[in-house]
């Protein structure tokens, strides 16, 4: 058994549904289930945000999102149930920009797969963020280059001395 | 052959309508692309960084192309700046 629902939703259609994605992956024979929302944030590196605005190349965002599900369920054996959903428009504070969902037979995979595909998803899909500021000032985010293909992540690129690292490393 | 790019992310502000349409050579590569799209730039885009063209990518709707790789027939391509969901 292994099934995944993914879907990109424009902020001027709906909102993500993180009980609808917990629903998705649950099962009866699963007693692990784990989720991960990403939410918008008020401050960001020391600046008052306002809110953010999601850029997608939608048709190869849903390619990967089903080449990324697809490595999971690779990766956690037959007994997987996954959902990834990303938000596209202007969102506010609050609001939900991602959802990652999980489902298995017991905690360790369920954890394990939902970090795997949060992770790939943020580095590997053609989204791009633009950060809008109280001041009025708007900032397309620093991200990861796609022409690299060797690089893998297990860590976060919210910190500013990680990112500087990161950006001279991954020129 | 005639390139239809779709452009995101950073690219949006050097071309507000998001759309670029270049021609190049018959039989050219990623990389022959990337060198018009830098040339374009340079002659139109007053704030073009080449340092951002250098780490994007370009794709097709299916996958993302590397700079030997040819261009597909139906010329519909994008570029990819560094991305930055979730």
């Amino acid at each position: 058994m292994t099934q995944h629902q993914t879907e990109v939703l424009d902020i001027a259609d709906g909102k993500l549904d993180a009980a609808a994605a917990l629903d998705f992956v649950s099962d009866s024979g699963f007693g692990g289930i784990t989720m991960f929302v990403g939410r918008v944030r008020d401050l960001n590196h020391g600046r008052d945000v306002t809110g953010i605005s999601y850029d997608m190349f939608v048709p190869l965002a849903l390619n990967g999102f089903a080449a990324i599900a697809a490595r999971a369920e690779a990766d956690f054996g037959g007994k997987l149930k996954l959902y990834i959903g990303h938000a596209k428009g202007r969102l506010g504070i609050g609001d939900l920009a991602m959802v990652v969902a999980a489902g298995t037979p017991h905690r360790d995979e369920a954890f394990r797969a939902c970090r795997q595909v949060v992770e790939a998803v943020k580095h590997t899909s053609p989204i791009w963020k633009q950060e809008h500021y109280i001041d009025g000032d708007s900032v397309w985010s620093e991200g990861c280059s796609l022409c690299e293909t060797t690089h893998t992540h297990d860590h976060p690129h919210d910190d500013p001395q990680h990112a500087a690292q990161h950006r001279q490393s991954h020129p | 052959m005639r390139v239809a790019l779709s452009l995101f992310g950073a690219f949006r502000d050097y071309q507000p309508t998001a759309q670029l349409t270049l021609d190049v050579a018959d039989g050219a590569r990623v990389a022959d692309l990337r060198e018009a799209v830098a040339a374009y730039g340079q002659a139109h885009w007053p704030t073009f960084q080449p340092a951002l063209l250098a780490r994007s990518a370009f794709a097709s709707a299916t996958c993302v192309l590397r700079d030997g790789d040819g261009i597909p027939a139906d010329g519909q391509m994008a570029i990819l700046p560094p991305v930055s969901g979730g």
